[in-house]
């Protein structure tokens, strides 16, 4: 079945991103001056301020920040409801949006922060596959 | 030691359009901003055409030109509901310098309304997001929708956080009903006046419908319609005037944030140091004040807010509800025309904040403008702090009663 849910419109700095997510890479930027990751993609390190930036592959792997249950939403999404969002800190530091899978949405007080997840892609159209986060299982 | 700008602006004056809430009659939000001048006028008795500077969350040109005046100071800062704190402090810093003596903060918003004759709304996750911001090119496919399905992540942050439960803030959506039981003007006063008005339980909080877990459609605020302004003066004007100043005592702004995935810590926002800063100018502390009136878009916001203000320490936000503090006859009376849980919310709520700051320390928070009975408190000093965005960006002010 086509993706129907919305697809980000791909920028121009942030192309890496999308050319590795097409490989099925979590492509992450990385300050070359201070080491750190950051993420959304940014022109210049949110933390030092250098603009001597480049593009890591990530692990992939990271934890469950936080977490919400959407009941109420608008769009294709809505089909879909109700449905887990979470925030997810990145192994590699700094933290990613996703609509968190594997994890029931009827029972919220089962999802743990911390918990493992990893990344996998889903294909929207030709050029995008879009990066979502699962749990872990034990 | 109080800071240089310390009381050297004044509101004295605050009003709203004639109506407000869920109007059966469509309004614009342009109406909306003009009756609430209009009635600003006539309570102060400051005339339209005395306007030196026009502040309002991205209106001010069109105010000013609908309204048939040149101003020589205009600021349209709009940063969501906290512009108008911000607008407010910006406006006593421009009095300071002496560039202007009077100027007009204005808000109107048809939130409710909208939905039939369009105009307004907020931005929206889902759609419209494109390459020129990378923060919604990487959260636009995750099907957020309206602002409840971003701050619900902070409460379950700060529930995780501190080990509370949803029904410890349940009491702030039950308490600030019990505010609205009180003024007429509010939206959920009684059952007469909305089918879902009227007194509630921290049960029927619980057991209404889920909006994004963990928040239920009582933990979040109403969408409706509002108009309202203030009057910011210089002493000398203040002094000439038929209205009561109440003293911009201390004003501080900051931000945490634009998009939610930059909130370094979900169970804070950056209300810690714009009341800071506040508190600074204004040489008082959280102490000192005799009742708050602060953003409650959802319980959490208001939970959080109160731990950044240090009305409480953190994690224990909600113990002002639930003790029974904040709530009709407590010792910090909070949100007292029933917040934007129950009196009304249209969007950016940064503006029913300071009318009714202005009105409580006024002594006319009975008998204001559209005036009412019961709700009139005895405080002196009051913190106001509005949030903008998702918990992004905060304004506060001191603000305290002539003596």
């Amino acid at each position: 079945m086509a993706y129907n849910k919305p697809i980000p419109t791909q920028g121009v700095h942030t192309r890496p991103f999308w050319e590795g997510a097409r490989k099925g890479k979590l492509m992450l930027p990385r300050c070359q001056d201070c080491n750190r990751v950051h993420w959304y993609p940014r022109h210049i390190c949110p933390t030092c301020h250098s603009m001597n930036l480049e593009w890591i592959e990530a692990s992939g792997e990271g934890t469950v920040h936080t977490f919400a249950v959407q009941h109420l939403t608008f769009g294709p999404w809505a089909e879909e409801a109700p449905y887990v969002t979470a925030y997810i800190d990145l192994k590699e530091g700094d933290r990613m949006l996703t609509v968190l899978r594997g994890a029931d949405a009827g029972k919220p007080e089962e999802i743990q922060i911390g918990a493992p997840v990893k990344v996998e892609f889903e294909q929207a159209n030709e050029e995008t596959f879009i990066p979502f986060w699962r749990l872990v299982e034990e | 030691m109080p800071g240089e700008l310390y009381k050297s602006a004044a509101i004295v004056g605050a009003a709203e359009a004639n109506e407000i809430g869920f109007l059966e009659e469509p309004v614009t939000s342009l109406q909306l901003h003009i009756e609430a001048i209009k009635n600003l006028s006539e309570q102060t008795g400051v005339p339209i055409s005395k306007i030196e500077g026009v502040f309002s969350a991205g209106w001010s040109t069109e105010l000013a030109e609908h309204l048939g005046i040149k101003p020589k100071y205009i600021d349209t800062t709009s940063v969501g509901g906290c512009s108008f704190e911000m607008h407010v402090h910006h406006a006593m810093a421009a009095i300071h310098a002496g560039i202007i003596d009077i100027a007009l903060v204005s808000h109107g918003e048809n939130g409710h309304s909208a939905r039939r004759v369009g105009a307004g709304g907020a931005g929206n996750y889902a759609r419209g997001a494109g390459a020129l911001s990378p923060a919604l090119e990487m959260t636009m496919a995750y099907g957020l929708g309206g602002a409840p399905s971003n701050y619900a992540h902070a409460m379950t942050r700060h529930m995780h956080r501190y080990g509370t439960r949803r029904e410890d803030y349940a009491h702030i959506a039950k308490v600030t009903r019990d505010w609205a039981t009180l003024n007429p003007r509010a939206a959920m006063y009684s059952k007469e006046k909305h089918p879902f008005g009227g007194p509630i339980t921290v049960g029927q909080v619980e057991e209404s419908r889920l909006i994004t877990w963990p928040l239920t459609i009582l933990h979040c605020c109403m969408v409706t319609d509002h108009g309202g302004a203030v009057l910011v003066t210089s002493p000398e004007v203040a002094a000439s005037l038929r209205t009561k100043p109440v003293w911009i005592a201390g004003a501080g702004e900051s931000m945490g944030h634009g998009n939610m995935l930059e909130m370094d810590d979900f169970t804070a926002t950056s209300a810690s140091r714009s009341a800071e800063a506040a508190y600074a100018m204004a040489g008082l502390g959280p102490a000192d004040m005799e009742m708050a009136m602060i953003y409650d878009s959802f319980t959490i916001t208001v939970a959080i807010t109160a731990e950044m203000l240090g009305l409480t320490a953190p994690g224990e936000g909600h113990t002002l509800w639930k003790d029974g503090h904040a709530a009709p006859g407590g010792k910090l009376p909070i949100n007292t025309n029933g917040g934007g849980l129950s009196f009304n919310h249209s969007g950016m709520y940064g503006m029913p904040l300071l009318v009714e700051a202005y009105r409580q320390l006024s002594g006319t928070a009975e008998d204001g403008i559209h005036g009412v009975e019961g709700k009139q408190t005895s405080a002196r000093t009051c913190v106001v702090n509005g949030t903008g965005g998702s918990l992004s960006t905060t304004g506060t002010l001191v603000l305290v009663a002539d003596d």
